[in-house]
């Protein structure tokens, strides 16, 4: 924060409920032209469940394209927000109160943009349930060795837990809000929102004994997701996927991605909110030394793959690494490392870290690296697999590239509502951080 | 006529003391209001006895666990696939995995359970002078449900003593609130 003594319980309330409810003319707009976009997404949505999966640019072999890339990519974004908010929290790290609400509300918008995903790769929709575990009445009992199932308990228990400690989390805020509001509706909507929460001694007592279990629940949850999403490669043959290093390479490159998102996604908040007082540089520049961090481990993790790809001495699996460089998705390649690796070197200077122009913009770069490098891992192995009669070149369609899209305005209009029917900054976390009201206080200034 | 008393303070330590004292008097049926957990609070009224929530965790994460492993493990023995090369059928590697988020997943949900059934969500049966938009703002409160007589005027005092902005006392039968101290 950037002045505890300034900044009083009574203000905190003010400053960050004032901007809920009252649309501008710029959120109005902007929400406009993302509901434009949604519905052109689900256009696409649409016109491939009418005329099949034929549409999409699938060239066999390659049958994971730009879903299977997009949904790892909005499950790797999804982790900063429980990154930030649980094991932030276990471990006190102050930067985080100001940050971590938005960041879960983040994580909760993007496992749902992840979710829509294997409904839409499965094709025809109305058979998405044969993915779950449910008695055996057509032989389908799924295969609990198979990590797509793993992958469907990993994401259903992430969505689940992070939307259950995000709404937990919430609780006192929406209190708050329904006490400063007027309005009989508004007061009452919220009321049963917050299930008539008061703050007694015995609500907060258990409130945040329960808060804890939950940092302590989700702090595993952020590490196995992405590990999970990770086995889905890792398990397979396919050269280039069939890697030891895949877990902790795609965690580290989840956090990497989550923290960019959540910088691109609160420096306009802050200044349009006018929250400086709560979200600053310093708060930004810790989030921009974490992708340092997990930049570098990223950076290694693409060293070492190649490494091993020479070392194994297995022409299959160094064939796909040249391929990746020097083959037809050479550029997707370069996108990646001058994405991920070198732009946000950057960073390493103060005066870029500390900049909101030199964080914004580099934080878009780093999101833009992390799609590209989902794409060059899915496409490039199955396009190039151990027979070479089946080398292809898969080419995304319109309409999964519109689906894409749909899904970052689906992610938006998410985040656009939550920022104006919720607050955004954790009141009561943000009133822990300031020194409480002594008498002695008074006392002295009289 | 029994009837509740409600003070409201500007100052954590004003409160907390007010606490030290009415539990020193014996005083037992009252209620803490805050915009916001403190540890004082709770280790004032409490003395830090640590809330049985974990009990509640611990036990939804046993049965998830148990019941994630159990799930995996029979699924397998009753649809057995042709394993080749002596593969087990009940294999534990994989089932970990299925094992962990089941564990975590019911243990969350427990947790939840534990919130809505301690802290008596949803809230609709609290009394209605625990309702005051200030305690969600910036001050705390302190309210006595039921008092009478020398009591009632006990808790006045104490409340007063210790610092409270203002008290305030209504009788249960008409709704009025009759303020009996404010701060200048």
């Amino acid at each position: 924060m950037q002045n505890e003594n300034a900044v009083t319980y009574g203000l905190v309330n003010k400053e960050v409920i004032q901007p809920l409810f009252k649309p501008s003319l710029a959120w109005a707009a902007i929400f406009a032209v993302d509901l434009l976009i949604l519905a052109f997404g689900v256009y696409c949505w649409s016109y491939q469940l009418e005329w099949g999966m034929g549409v999409a640019g699938y060239t066999p072999p390659v049958f994971w394209g730009v879903y299977i890339t997009t949904f790892v990519f909005w499950v790797g974004i999804g982790h900063a927000g429980t990154l930030i908010s649980a094991i932030l929290y276990l471990f006190r790290a102050r930067f985080r109160t100001g940050v971590y609400r938005a960041a879960e509300a983040m994580t909760i918008f993007a496992v749902l943009s992840a979710g829509l995903f294997p409904n839409i790769h499965v094709g025809r929709l109305w058979y998405v349930y044969f993915l779950f575990p449910y008695p055996n009445q057509r032989l389908l009992w799924p295969n609990f060795k198979s990590p797509l199932v793993w992958d469907v308990f990993a994401i259903s228990t992430y969505l689940t837990i992070s939307s259950v400690f995000f709404f937990v989390g919430l609780i006192p805020d929406i209190a708050a809000v329904r006490d400063s509001n007027r309005n009989p509706i508004i007061k009452k909507v919220y009321n049963m929102l917050c299930f008539g929460w008061r703050g007694t001694d015995t609500q907060w007592r258990h409130y945040m004994a329960a808060y804890g279990f939950f940092a302590a629940l989700c702090t595993p949850l952020v590490v196995s997701v992405h590990s999970v999403v990770s086995w889905d490669f890792a398990m397979a043959q396919t050269a280039g996927w069939h890697s030891t290093i895949f877990p902790p390479y795609f965690v580290a490159g989840a956090i990497f991605s989550g923290c960019a998102m959540v910088i691109t996604l609160l420096i306009p908040i802050t200044k349009i909110f006018k929250w400086e007082n709560y979200l600053n540089i310093l708060h930004f520049e810790a989030m921009a030394k974490l992708c340092l961090l997990t930049g570098f481990i990223l950076t290694y993790s693409y060293g070492i793959e190649h490494f091993i790809g020479w070392y194994s001495d297995n022409p299959y699996e160094w064939g796909i690494f040249v391929d990746r460089a020097t083959g037809q998705y050479d550029w997707i390649f370069f996108m990646m490392v001058a994405c991920n690796c070198v732009i946000p070197l950057v960073w390493w200077f103060k005066k870029v870290r500390t900049n909101l122009w030199g964080l914004w913009l580099v934080s878009i770069v780093i999101n833009i690296g992390m799609w590209f490098e989902r794409y060059n891992i899915i496409a490039s192995s199955l396009s190039h697999q151990f027979d070479p009669g089946s080398w292809v070149l898969y080419v995304p369609s319109w309409v999964e590239m519109g689906i894409m899209v749909g899904s970052f305005a689906w992610f938006f209009m998410w985040f656009l509502l939550f920022v104006k029917l919720m607050p955004a900054i954790a009141i009561a976390e943000i009133k822990e951080m300031i020194k409480p009201p002594l008498s002695t206080d008074t006392e002295e200034a009289a | 006529m029994s009837s509740h008393v409600k003070g409201v303070f500007n100052h954590l330590d004003s409160l907390i003391t007010a606490i030290d004292r009415l539990r020193k008097a014996d005083f037992d049926d009252y209620t803490v209001l805050s915009p916001l957990p403190r540890h004082e609070i709770e280790e004032a009224i409490y003395d830090n006895k640590p809330s049985p929530v974990r009990w509640w965790t611990l036990t939804g994460a046993l049965i998830g666990g148990t019941g994630g492993f159990t799930l995996a493990s029979l699924t397998s023995a009753v649809w057995p696939m042709a394993l080749p090369a002596g593969k087990p059928m009940i294999s534990i590697p994989p089932f970990v995995v299925i094992t962990f988020e089941s564990t975590v997943l019911i243990a969350g949900l427990a947790t939840l359970a534990a919130i809505i059934f301690h802290c008596r969500l949803p809230a609709t049966d609290l009394p209605i002078e625990c309702e005051d938009p200030r305690y969600s703002s910036d001050r705390f409160g302190l309210v006595f449900h039921d008092l009478e007589g020398a009591r009632k005027e006990e808790a006045i005092k104490l409340l007063h003593d210790a610092g409270a902005e203002e008290v305030s006392c209504a009788d249960d039968e008409d709704d009025a609130t009759e303020l009996v101290h404010e701060e200048a």
